[in-house]
C-alpha cells in the first residue's frame, strides 16, 4: 500500500470512527498518531530566575516540544476552530503551580493560530470561583492577548452526552467544547491526594459538568472514560513547575519543585505515565494510567515510543 | 434687642415658633425610649446571648467582631453578601438571636468562604467585618469541620471519596487521611481512604462541605467552635487564643 | 385637565434624583469580584454619608470608622439648609416619589390626605427607641434605615430576580434556537446575553434564604405610598427624623405672598413631606423636602424658597 492509498485508508477510518461516536476527535488522533514522533520532551537545562526568565523558558520549551512532534501543522489545519483546555481549576497564581503556565497557553495559541486556525477558544470549568481563577491564574490575560476567545462555561450550556463508557454511561459534558475540530489538553503536573498525581486525563474532568466530585468514588474508571470519549488531538504537558505535596490546589511555595520541562504527544497514556515519573512516581502507580492502558488507549511504556528528547536553555 | 444673625438663629433653634417645631409629646418620646430600653433587654436575656450557648450554626465572616460588638456595628446593609464571590453569606434568620435577624452568616452548602479573598471586610460600612490584609484573614478561624462518620463514604460505605481533602486550600492540608482496611458489602476487603480534620490546621472555610457529594446533608460540616473572635466557644487545650482563664 | 407647565426648580430636583438613583445602581454593581480581590471604597458611598448610621454604630460600640465622618457633612449641610437629602438625594426617597406620582385621584381627595398628619410624628419616636437601644448597645438601625433597607432588599430579593428572569429569558431562547427563515434569533440573543452578563448581570446567580420576608417587606412598603405620600419618608423613616431634628431651623425658608394667595390650597396636592406649605407660619421645616412642587403647582406664584434667618425681622 502506497502513501496515497494509506493516507485515504486512514482518512477513511476517521469518518467511520467518529461515525461510530468514538468521541468527538477520535478521526483527528487516529491520523495524527501515524504520522509522526508520538511523544517529544522539551526540557531547559538551568533553572531561570524572574518572571520575564521562566516566561520566554516556557514559550521556548513549548515551541520546541511541538516542533519536536512535527510542528502544529500535523494537529491543526486551516479553517479549524480549536479548543485549548488548560487547567484553570483553582484561584491561584502561577507560582504556585496549582494551574497551567500563562506562557505555555499563550504560545500554543499563537502556534494555532499561525497553523491557519480559524477560531482558538481557551476555557475550563474551574473549581473556585471561576472569574477568580481565570484573572489570578494569568491565563485569561495570556489567552486574549494571545488573540484567543477566553470565556468561563456557562451552566446552561452543558449537554448531557452518551459515554458508553465502563462508570459513565452518560455526562454532562461542555456543548461548545462537542463543536470543535481540534482539543488540545494541557495539564500540569501535580500530586493529588486520591490518586497520587493529577495529569492529563484528570484534566479532562474541566469539559465535564454537573455533579463531578461524584467521580472520586471510581476515578480510575471514570478518567479512562472521559478519555476515551474526549481522545484530544494533542497533550502538552506543562512541568515548568510542579506541585509535589498538598495537591492539586497547593497554597505552600515550599511543595513547589521546577522541573524546567514541557512534553508533547498524542498517546494520552504514555504522556501521562512520564509526568508520574517528574513527580517520583512509577508509571505502574497511577490506577488510571494503568487502566488506559489495559483498554489499549495508550501504552504506560513511555520509553518505547523513542520519545524525542531536546535540551535547551 | 437687635442680636446678630447666628445668635438669633441658634436661639430659634431652641425656642422655634409652636406650628413650626417638632411637636414631639414628652410622654411619647418616654415610651420610646422605654421601648428602646425594653427591645435590648429582650435581646440580652434570651438564652443565645454572649457567653451563654453557642450556636453551631452562627458562623460569621473573618474579621468580624466578638459578637457583642458586632452586634452593635452591623447594619444588616447586605453589601458584605452581595460581595461574597461563592455565595456562602446569608442573612441570618434564627441563628444570630432575634437581634441578629439579618446579619450576616455562612452557609457551607451554598458557598465556602474562598481562601484567598477578603471581599466582605474590604466593604463592610461600619468595620462590623474589620478591614484585613489577606494574609491576616488566611490565619482567622471561623470555624471547624467535622467528619459526620454516619455519611461519609469511605466511612459509611466503603467508597472511596476524599474531594474534601481535594479541595482543602490551607497550605498545609488540614484533612488527612489514613488508609484503612475495610469490608466491601460484598465481603470482600478494600483499602480506603478514610478522612479527618486537623483541628489545629483548619480555618472553617468550608469547602469541605461544600464539596461533598453527599447533597442533602454533607459528610462532613463546619460549625462555629474554634472561632478566632470568641476565646470562649473553643474546644481545644492549645486554642492558640491563649489560656486566660476562659 | 392639562398639566401645568412644572417648574425650572422641580426639573432640576427631578434631575439630582435620578443622578443619585443612577450612583446608587452604580456602586451596587460594582459591589462584586471584578475580576479581582479589590473593590473601591465607592461601593460604601452612601452607607459612609448616613448620619444615622454612623450616630447609631457610634453610640451602640463607642468605635466609629473613620469614612463614616462623611456624614457630617450631610449632617451639617441639613442643618444649614434643611431636609435636602430627602428630596433630592436619597435614593430609596426617589423610588417612593416614583411611586407616589401613580396614585389616581383628584386634587380635592389629595387635598384631604397630603397634608401634615399628626402620623408623622411616628418615625421621630422611632428614632428615639433606635438610640437609645444602641446607647444600651444593640444596633437596630439597620433594619430601619433607609439605605440599609434598601440594600438589603437589592441584594437579597431584586438583583437576583432580575438575574434569574433573564437567564431564564435567554437561556429558552438558546435551549429552543428559533429560526426567522434561515435567520438564527441566538446569534442577537447571545452577544446581547454576553453584554448584559458583562455589565450589569452577575457572574453567578445569587441564591438566599429568607427572601419572602424581605419581598413582602419591601413591596409592602413600596405600595403603602399609593396609600398615602411618600409613606416611608414621612411615618417611619429613622434617618428622615434625625434629618428633621437637624433641619428643623434652617436658613432657606418659604415664603407666602399674601395678598397673591387666595387660599386654593393646591400647593398642598403632591407635598412630598407634608409640611403644610399653604401658610407661611404654620409651614414644617423638619418635614419639608423642598422638593418645589408647592412653588410649581401653585396658579398664582405665590410661593417662594429663600435665604434668611428665620425669626429675624422679615
Amino acid at each position: 500500500m502506497n502513501d496515497g492509498s494509506r493516507r485515504e485508508f486512514l482518512k477513511a477510518c476517521a469518518l467511520i470512527g467518529a461515525a461510530m461516536k468514538l468521541g468527538p476527535f477520535a478521526g483527528q488522533e487516529a491520523l495524527a498518531a501515524t504520522t509522526g514522533p508520538a511523544l517529544s520532551i522539551a526540557h531547559f537545562r538551568s533553572s531561570p530566575v524572574g518572571a520575564d526568565a521562566i516566561a520566554a523558558e516556557a514559550r521556548r520549551l513549548t515551541q520546541e516540544a511541538v516542533t519536536g512532534l512535527g510542528g502544529m501543522g500535523r494537529f491543526v489545519s486551516k479553517g479549524d476552530v480549536v479548543w485549548i483546555k488548560p487547567n484553570i481549576g483553582w484561584n491561584r497564581v502561577p507560582e504556585q503551580a496549582a494551574t497551567t503556565n500563562p506562557d505555555v497557553v499563550a504560545t500554543l495559541v499563537s502556534l494555532s493560530y499561525q497553523a491557519g486556525a480559524r477560531r482558538v477558544i481557551v476555557s475550563d470549568n474551574s473549581c473556585n470561583p471561576s472569574v477568580a481563577c481565570f484573572a489570578r491564574s494569568g491565563i485569561q490575560q495570556a489567552a486574549q492577548k494571545a488573540g484567543a476567545e477566553c470565556f468561563t462555561m456557562e451552566d446552561r450550556k452543558f449537554r448531557k452526552t452518551s459515554l458508553n463508557g465502563k462508570a459513565l454511561p452518560a455526562w454532562k459534558l461542555y456543548g461548545d467544547v462537542l463543536g470543535v475540530n481540534k482539543f488540545i489538553n494541557v495539564p500540569i503536573v501535580k500530586h493529588h491526594g486520591l490518586c497520587k498525581a493529577t495529569l492529563g486525563m484528570k484534566n479532562l474532568m474541566g469539559v465535564a459538568g454537573g455533579q463531578r466530585n461524584r467521580f472520586h468514588q471510581d476515578l480510575t474508571n471514570t478518567l479512562v472514560d472521559l478519555a476515551t470519549f474526549i481522545r484530544p488531538t494533542l497533550v502538552v504537558m506543562d512541568a515548568i513547575r510542579v506541585l509535589t505535596a498538598n495537591g492539586p490546589v497547593g497554597g505552600n511555595l515550599a511543595d513547589v519543585k521546577r522541573k524546567d520541562t514541557v512534553a508533547a504527544g498524542t498517546d494520552q497514556v504514555a504522556i501521562d505515565a512520564f509526568g508520574a515519573t517528574l513527580l517520583g512516581y512509577k508509571p505502574q502507580e497511577i490506577g488510571y494510567v494503568m487502566e488506559g492502558h489495559a483498554r489499549r488507549l495508550g501504552t504506560v511504556d513511555f520509553e518505547s515510543l523513542k520519545p524525542r528528547r531536546i535540551e535547551v536553555g | 434687642m437687635n442680636l446678630p444673625a447666628p445668635v438669633r438663629w441658634l436661639m430659634h433653634f431652641f425656642r422655634p415658633p409652636h406650628a413650626q417645631g417638632l411637636d414631639l409629646r414628652r410622654r411619647s418620646i418616654l415610651v420610646a425610649g422605654a421601648a428602646g430600653v425594653g427591645s435590648v433587654l429582650l435581646v440580652r436575656t434570651s438564652a443565645q446571648g454572649e457567653g451563654r450557648t453557642f450556636n453551631p450554626a452562627l458562623i460569621r465572616p473573618p474579621g468580624s467582631a466578638p459578637e457583642e460588638e458586632f452586634l452593635s456595628k452591623c447594619i444588616r446593609c447586605g453589601e458584605c453578601m452581595k460581595v461574597c464571590p461563592t455565595n456562602a453569606i446569608q442573612p441570618a434568620i434564627s441563628e444570630g438571636g432575634i437581634a441578629g435577624l439579618w446579619t450576616p452568616v455562612l452557609k457551607m452548602k451554598l458557598g465556602y468562604c474562598e481562601y484567598e479573598c477578603n471581599l466582605c471586610s474590604q466593604v463592610c460600612p461600619t468595620h462590623a467585618i474589620e478591614a484585613l490584609a489577606l494574609e491576616a484573614k488566611q490565619k482567622i478561624r471561623i470555624g471547624t469541620a467535622f467528619f459526620d462518620r454516619n455519611r461519609c463514604l469511605p466511612y459509611a460505605s466503603a467508597r472511596t471519596c476524599i474531594v474534601c481533602e481535594e479541595h482543602c486550600p490551607t497550605p498545609k492540608k488540614a484533612i488527612w487521611f489514613e488508609e484503612v482496611q475495610v469490608m466491601k458489602p460484598d465481603g470482600m476487603p478494600t483499602t480506603v481512604k478514610q478522612p479527618r480534620v486537623d483541628p489545629e490546621l483548619c480555618v472553617g472555610c468550608g469547602v469541605c462541605e461544600n464539596k461533598c457529594p453527599i447533597t442533602d446533608q454533607r459528610g462532613v460540616y463546619v460549625s462555629s467552635v474554634g472561632e478566632t473572635r470568641n476565646a470562649k466557644n473553643q474546644a481545644l487545650l492549645d486554642s492558640g487564643l491563649g489560656y486566660g482563664g476562659e | 385637565m392639562a398639566r401645568r407647565r412644572v417648574s425650572w426648580q422641580v426639573w432640576l430636583r427631578r434631575i439630582a434624583q435620578a443622578g443619585f438613583a443612577f450612583v446608587f445602581l452604580y456602586v451596587f454593581l460594582q459591589a462584586e469580584y471584578r475580576p479581582i480581590n479589590r473593590t473601591g471604597g465607592h461601593v460604601k458611598f452612601f452607607f459612609l454619608l448616613d448620619p444615622l448610621v454612623m450616630i447609631s454604630s457610634w453610640l451602640a460600640s463607642h468605635q466609629m470608622a473613620s469614612g463614616l465622618l462623611l456624614s457630617l457633612v450631610i449632617l451639617g449641610l441639613t442643618v444649614l439648609f434643611g431636609r435636602w437629602f430627602c428630596g433630592w438625594m436619597c435614593p430609596f426617597g426617589a423610588l417612593h416619589n416614583l411611586i407616589t406620582s401613580l396614585r389616581k385621584g383628584t386634587a380635592k381627595e389629595k387635598i384631604a390626605t397630603d397634608g401634615y398628619s399628626r402620623w408623622q410624628k411616628a418615625n421621630y419616636y422611632l428614632l428615639g427607641a433606635i438610640l437609645v437601644a444602641a446607647f444600651m448597645g444593640i444596633n437596630l438601625a439597620g433594619w430601619f434605615d433607609p439605605f440599609a433597607f434598601l440594600y438589603r432588599s437589592a441584594t437579597l430579593v431584586i438583583y437576583p430576580a432580575l438575574n434569574d428572569g433573564a437567564a431564564w429569558i435567554f437561556g429558552r431562547i438558546y435551549q429552543h434556537d428559533p429560526h426567522i427563515g434561515s435567520f438564527k434569533v441566538i446569534s442577537i440573543s447571545e452577544p446581547v446575553y454576553e453584554f448584559l452578563r458583562r455589565t450589569v448581570l452577575s457572574n453567578a446567580q445569587p441564591y438566599f434564604y429568607g427572601t419572602v420576608l424581605i419581598a413582602v417587606v419591601f413591596i409592602a412598603v413600596v405600595l403603602l405610598n399609593l396609600y398615602r405620600v411618600r409613606f416611608w419618608c414621612r411615618y417611619i423613616c429613622p434617618l428622615g427624623a434625625l434629618l428633621g431634628v437637624a433641619g428643623k431651623n434652617p436658613l432657606v425658608q418659604i415664603k407666602r405672598k399674601e395678598d397673591a394667595c387666595n387660599t386654593c390650597r393646591v400647593c398642598v396636592v403632591d407635598c412630598q413631606g407634608g409640611a403644610d406649605p399653604e401658610a407661611t407660619e404654620r409651614w414644617k421645616p423638619a418635614e419639608c423636602f423642598y422638593c418645589w412642587n408647592c412653588q410649581s403647582a401653585c396658579p398664582h406664584e405665590a410661593l417662594t424658597f429663600s435665604i434668611r434667618v428665620p425669626g429675624g425681622k422679615e
